[in-house]
């Protein structure tokens, strides 16, 4: 395996490991499967786009920017949707975060169209060598912002008292409302965290290949994958899930061929759910099996 | 009563090709289709409680092998038909073993999964399936009928098949299986059902009608490709007619798909570029204001305290 493929690995790595990070903290804390994970990946990735072609914006400074509106879009859709189900039939959560997707698709594609699109600052192409590999700026940030926001939930979730509140609503939503946590609140502001992340993690997709709405499926079924990889629920899991799946692809890549790296993310995907649904690394209670 | 409700509202449906024609005609066919798909999804998650969000996925198996068998084996329609339909069935029944043990959220991503995962092999499998081309199937031979409503009548057919089946299951000791398996799965073990059978049963039923309807709509169409019947938007649209007309009742998920097929067509079916902002719109206050869809509105008439009541106890 080439010297090449390890630092591409590295960089899917990152990306992976930002859009599993939220959707398994929304799971983790509330038991939600948010299927508009997706479409927030796409959402952010746009937010960085239009920072960028509109007024120039540097792709790492509207990174902020996409995690602070996708901040408020999941505070406020948890807030007036998704805690109105909460507490009935998964079916019901399913759809309606379903239907949140359906709608930030369909309003993306009315302001942008179905068109591929790049952000294309001036270092693009730019970049610089380790051995016979070429490492380009832009991808080297995206590794170095992906650890960067690992670190930063880490903290948050341990070191403030907001993320122990969510911590503890994860552990047992009574005891958290008799110690006297407003659980609507830490709920919502759960969803806006998930939700920025995965904002975040579309800028750092932005920065990287092209975008189109309709790769929002794709980041879905990736959320889904590297979350199971690492343990559903288990934020810091999704690290390993996303290297496992990043290397998993990457590699097929090489042997396989590019048209079975996909099939083969499934099918491993298929297998940790069934044998290992507590994920990779993860124990077993997190699992609801 | 029932019975002869049933009876005019069949002979109402059958009556249709004699009245309208083309457009109208082709429309109706399609939420016949969703209709069928409706009525299956229902058996495995509207009784079973297993919420099968991929299910779609025997709609493009039931598609995929209607197209192989009459291209490369030649096989007039109606064996390929059934065929299609057994294939569908036992693909439920291998996958379903092992995806069927895992339950809840687990379940659901599996599904999702298993759809992706049998796409992306078909787009794959390039010498049989023609991959990413897609498979352009004979013209239809419809005998004395115009094709508009030869198919009407044989997605009509297969739901009337799919709507008694869900009768004969809402009845019999399956269905009763179901029902426990769908409020407690411990509990119905230890009463001694085989879960694990019932379950895989349920969805083996629920594929083999959906992969019906794919063939057909593959043999209608005359081309498919995999992102088409493969589409999980099919999928969720089969769960908001489901969550309109009522889940784990014989008819509901038909009033349901009827209801959100034609209302479609009539509100924005003219504006295909807002299509799918207004479909989430509609599943958002679906999901919101009726907690139990339509049907049981109809059944229980039940008041505006007990509807209050209802949505209270989804939230938070």
């Amino acid at each position: 395996m080439h010297l090449q493929e390890i630092v591409n690995a590295l960089l899917l790595a990152g990306i992976y490991a930002c859009v599993g990070m939220g959707f398994s903290l929304v799971y983790g804390v509330m038991n939600i499967v948010n299927l508009a994970h997706g479409a927030m990946v796409m959402l952010g990735a746009y937010v960085c786009f239009w920072g960028f072609s509109l007024i120039g914006l540097d792709p790492f400074v509207s990174l902020l920017l996409s995690g602070l509106l996708m901040f408020a879009l999941g505070y406020l859709a948890q807030k007036y949707v998704v805690n109105n189900v909460i507490r009935s039939d998964i079916l019901r959560s399913l759809l309606v975060t379903y239907g949140l997707e359906m709608i930030i698709l369909g309003g993306v594609l009315l302001a942008w169209g179905a068109n591929y699109r790049a952000v294309t600052p001036s270092y693009f192409g730019a970049g610089f060598a380790i051995g016979s590999a070429v490492v380009p700026y832009l991808k080297a940030g995206v590794v170095v912002m992906a650890v960067a926001l690992t670190v930063a939930l880490y903290l948050f979730m341990g070191r403030t008292q907001t993320g122990m509140a969510i911590k503890a609503a994860a552990l047992n939503r009574e005891a958290a409302e008799l110690v006297g946590i407003d659980i609507r609140h830490i709920y919502s502001v759960s969803m806006g965290v998930g939700c920025a992340l995965a904002g975040m993690a579309g800028s750092l997709v932005a920065a990287s290949y092209t975008i189109t709405p309709s790769m929002e499926g794709s980041y879905l079924s990736s959320a889904f994958v590297v979350a199971i990889l690492g343990g559903l629920g288990n934020t810091m899991g999704a690290i390993v899930g996303g290297a496992a799946l990043a290397l998993a692809e990457t590699l097929g890549a090489v042997y396989l061929g590019m048209s079975y790296q996909k099939l083969l993310g499934f099918v491993i995907f298929l297998l940790v759910l069934v044998l290992r649904p507590y994920g990779l690394v993860g124990r077993r209670f997190y699992a609801e099996i | 009563m029932r019975k002869y409700s049933y009876l005019v509202a069949l002979s109402l449906f059958l009556a249709v090709p004699a009245v309208v024609s083309g457009y109208w005609l082709r429309v109706l066919t399609s939420a016949l289709m969703y209709a069928v798909l409706a009525q299956s999804v229902n058996i495995i998650s509207g009784y079973a409680g297993c919420p099968a969000l991929g299910n779609v996925v025997f709609f493009g198996v039931g598609a995929y092998s209607a197209g192989v068998l009459m291209t490369a084996l030649k096989l007039p329609f109606v064996p390929a038909l059934l065929l299609s339909g057994l294939i569908g069935a036992a693909y439920a029944a291998v996958v379903g073993l092992p995806i069927l043990r895992t339950k809840g959220h687990y379940f659901v991503m599996a599904t999702i999964g298993l759809n992706d995962a049998t796409r992306e092999l078909v787009n794959n499998l390039d010498s049989v399936t023609q991959g990413t081309r897609g498979i352009a199937l004979p013209l239809p031979h419809t005998g004395p009928l115009d094709i508009l409503t030869f198919f009407y009548l044989v997605m009509l057919t297969l739901l009337v098949v799919v709507v008694i089946a869900t009768h004969w299951i809402d009845r019999s000791r399956l269905g009763y299986a179901l029902k426990a398996i769908k409020s407690d799965e411990a509990a119905a073990r230890a009463v001694g059902i085989d879960t694990t059978v019932c379950k895989v049963f349920a969805w083996a039923v629920s594929a083999f009608f959906t992969a019906l309807a794919g063939a057909v709509f593959a043999y209608w169409m005359t081309f498919i490709e995999p992102h088409v019947v493969f589409d999980i938007v099919m999928s969720v649209k089969m769960f908001i007619m489901l969550s309109l007309g009522g889940a784990g009742t014989v008819i509901g998920p038909t009033i349901g798909a009827l209801l959100l097929e034609l209302l479609s067509e009539v509100v924005w079916g003219q504006f295909p570029q807002v299509h799918y902002l207004v479909l989430g719109i509609v599943l958002v206050a679906v999901v919101l204001l009726l907690p139990e869809g339509v049907a049981v509105l109809i059944k229980e008439r039940p008041s505006l305290a007990v509807y209050r009541q209802k949505l209270q106890a989804g939230r938070l």
